[in-house]
């Protein structure tokens, strides 16, 4: 029987820049890649016989490995690198990892999200694209509703961290407006002054009610929306299944059109 | 005739709710096909693929805000709700009515932006000049840079076709029918050559655009999102044959970006008008749109999928499925060596999975579940292919067998009528779907893995 090998679980911060400081942390080891294991937050069932080491993140670090891979693996990848990142999932710290290994033993490091074939490779491209459909969806749903300030807000409930993803679009999409994006998961606002850049803002208590005073004729144009919606269908082709195909339930309740 | 109108000071709801009754027949309402930075100084942008930002109870997307500017009309087309002899409430907008409409329902993110159609009022220049007035105001006054479909009205002066294709990203000039001759009996109004010139225009002006924009980078663009068409489905007697012929025939001379098609939902009695008992052709429709499908993207073309003699399409198969099975000799294909444009031909292989297997299969040769993994629907491809010389399970290559095999893995369809399975379906009530390619233009997988 082959003899066991001595296996290292390095605890990282849920973050791109743990994830990569945990990353340069496992190429420091010298020790071979399939003994070393990323791993997300502190888990239950911690293993017998393995090693626990807490990563405390580091930007020189992070940096470091961000400007490798961008540079090895191509800008390709390094996006589905972070897109991965941006998932809710336990794994994704290893699968980025064993990803980055495997296109560094690669001819062209270029081409390592071409390989589906391996697992770890596969597993970020699923995540990747999970990520960005999301993204998309809520590009798609997400509703602004205007505050008697003037100020436009909308609450999302992503699956995924992905309000980083939105910001851009909407910032060059309403570059005069004052907008506010608020993910109800993570706590986190995503804040577009008119015609400055946007931010984050999280670990701060607001109260909720600021957000819920309308403007005057807010209520008028979801209620016009609403009503578009309705006529627009085609009564012949009703296709309720369809409809919740394309526009998944959970979505609905963040949507001013089905309310009432 | 019994009409009444809607004046001034009428209430907005009333007028929206008349005018996207009127308009919600059109099928296209896509914002693809351009991508558009904002200045910084207006609102909105436009992203190549389009947004989809709602889906109404019928299943199909909400993109931009479709209304009609107005419902009157001098015309009298048999199946069009608008038609001049039905009796139904008439209203306009106002073109500032327009714009805060748009402007207020884009900045909630409810639409990608307008698309602005108008029935027929005074005559085609008089209409074709209030639709322009609108899109200058939105573009000019309220500096909006989303997204903005318009028609060309036939008849219309070009010089105001022109205007307008300055303004807006995306225009359309719908066929209607797809013969000279149906347009003669349901449309005596139309010309078939007044909805081709403006079409021609639209195309022309789209090249010379094209140099000037090499040449002056700066320069205005013109229709930059392309032009598109529709083409009503079941309401004349046209075959498939005839209809994907036609629509062969406007993607390469015209240079269409899209053709739409459009299932025939009875609105009008009328005695020129076929009674369809079994709803709008959905199926039909739906078959059409994956043939539309692989002329775009497969490198299909439409004397291969069907003929004089095969003039409509299988009402139980797809398109892609049903050619292979006619050309059994072609397979199976092996998948490690088998050039880009065979493996497009394999059915349950989408552009995309044909792309990955293309890529994945330098870094190794590729295995069944690595097949899976990529996205190529198995229990349809198994039939088709071979991976190391070997088929997935031991197959017979006869048409018989891989028919009856392919018809027990039930076909996504995006309809199910409730109740009526697919063997009821009769051939003359055969229903289709538009899957509104995709969402919106990201082929689905529906119609991606055919």
């Amino acid at each position: 029987m082959a003899k066991s090998m001595e296996e290292y679980y390095l605890v990282c911060e849920d973050s791109p820049e743990g994830v990569f400081t945990g990353i340069y942390e496992a190429y420091a080891m010298r020790k071979p890649h399939g003994s070393i294991h990323i791993q997300i937050g502190e888990e239950e069932n911690l293993r017998l016989f393995a090693t626990y080491k807490e990563i405390e993140p580091e930007p020189e670090k992070s940096l470091r490995v961000a400007e490798t891979l961008e540079r090895r693996l191509g800008p390709e990848a390094y996006v589905e690198i972070c897109c991965a990142l941006a998932a809710q999932d336990g794994e994704k710290g290893e699968a980025v990892y064993k990803t980055v290994v495997c296109g560094f033993g690669m001819k062209d490091g270029r081409q390592v999200m071409g390989n589906l074939a391996h697992p770890h490779v596969h597993k970020v491209f699923e995540l990747a694209r999970n990520v960005k459909n999301e993204a998309h969806h809520w590009k798609e749903f997400l509703r602004f509703q205007e505050l008697e300030d003037g100020v436009l807000f909308s609450k999302i409930g992503p699956k995924n961290n992905i309000v980083t993803f939105l910001m851009p679009h909407f910032a060059d999409r309403l570059p005069l407006y004052n907008f506010m994006i608020y993910d109800e998961n993570r706590k986190i606002f995503a804040v577009h002054p008119a015609s400055g850049e946007w931010y984050l803002v999280s670990g701060v208590e607001m109260g909720m009610e600021r957000f819920e005073k309308f403007a005057a004729e807010e209520e008028r144009y979801q209620e016009l929306f609403r009503f578009f919606c309705k006529r627009i269908a085609i009564k012949e082709r009703k296709n309720l299944k369809l409809q919740r195909n394309m526009l998944p339930l959970w979505f609905q309740e963040y949507m001013v059109e089905f309310g009432e | 005739m019994a009409q009444f109108r809607i004046g001034e000071g009428q209430d907005i709801m009333e007028k929206l709710g008349i005018l996207t009754d009127a308009a919600k027949y059109d099928v296209a309402c896509t914002s693809s096909g351009i991508e558009r930075k904002g200045d910084g100084r207006g609102i909105g942008n436009t992203i190549a693929g389009g947004i989809c930002h709602s889906f109404s109870a019928d299943g199909r997307c909400i993109s931009l805000l479709k209304i009609l500017f107005t419902n009157e009309c001098i015309y009298d087309c048999k199946y069009c709700v608008n038609r001049r002899s039905n009796d139904v409430p008439r209203t306009s907008f106002t073109p500032e009515e327009v714009c805060t409409l748009t402007m207020e329902f884009y900045k909630r993110n409810y639409i990608e932006g307008l698309f602005l159609s108008s029935g027929i009022l005074q005559s085609p220049d008089y209409t074709m000049e209030l639709i322009c007035r609108t899109i200058y105001k939105l573009r000019r006054e309220y500096r909006f840079q989303g997204y903005i479909h318009v028609k060309a009205i036939p008849g219309a002066d070009p010089a105001l076709v022109q205007q307008a294709g300055f303004l807006a990203d995306r225009m359309s000039v719908n066929l209607e029918l797809p013969t000279a001759e149906g347009l003669r009996r349901l449309a005596p109004n139309k010309h078939r050559k007044n909805i081709l010139a403006p079409m021609r225009q639209i195309q022309n002006g789209i090249r010379v655009n094209k140099n000037e924009i090499t040449l002056y980078r700066n320069a205005p663009r013109f229709v930059a999102a392309g032009q598109s068409t529709q083409m009503i489905v079941g309401a004349t007697p046209e075959n498939d044959f005839q209809l994907i012929h036609v629509a062969e025939g406007l993607y390469r001379k015209f240079e269409l970006k899209r053709v739409f098609y459009s299932a025939f939902v009875q609105v009008n009695e009328d005695r020129e008008l076929p009674a369809l008992p079994g709803g709008p052709p959905l199926l039909r429709e739906h078959r059409l749109y994956q043939a539309d499908w692989l002329l775009r993207f497969y490198g299909f073309t439409a004397d291969e999928l069907l003929s004089e003699e095969r003039p409509n399409f299988n009402i139980l198969l797809d398109p892609k499925a049903d050619w292979a099975l006619r050309h059994l000799e072609l397979f199976p294909v092996e998948v490690n060596r088998a050039d880009y444009k065979m493996l497009l031909r394999i059915p349950g292989v989408g552009v995309k999975s044909a792309q990955r297997i293309v890529r994945a299969r330098r870094n190794g040769t590729l295995r069944f579940e690595d097949l899976k993994k990529i996205g190529v629907v198995l229990k349809r491809a198994l039939y088709f292919i071979t991976c190391s010389g070997r088929m997935m399970y031991r197959t017979k290559m006869e048409e018989d067998y891989i028919t009856r095999n392919l018809l027990n893995v039930k076909e996504k369809l995006p309809f199910d009528k409730d109740g009526v399975t697919y063997k009821q379906l009769s051939l003359f009530d055969d229903m289709g779907f538009p899957m509104q390619p995709g969402r919106e233009d990201l082929p689905k997988a529906l119609l991606g893995q055919m």
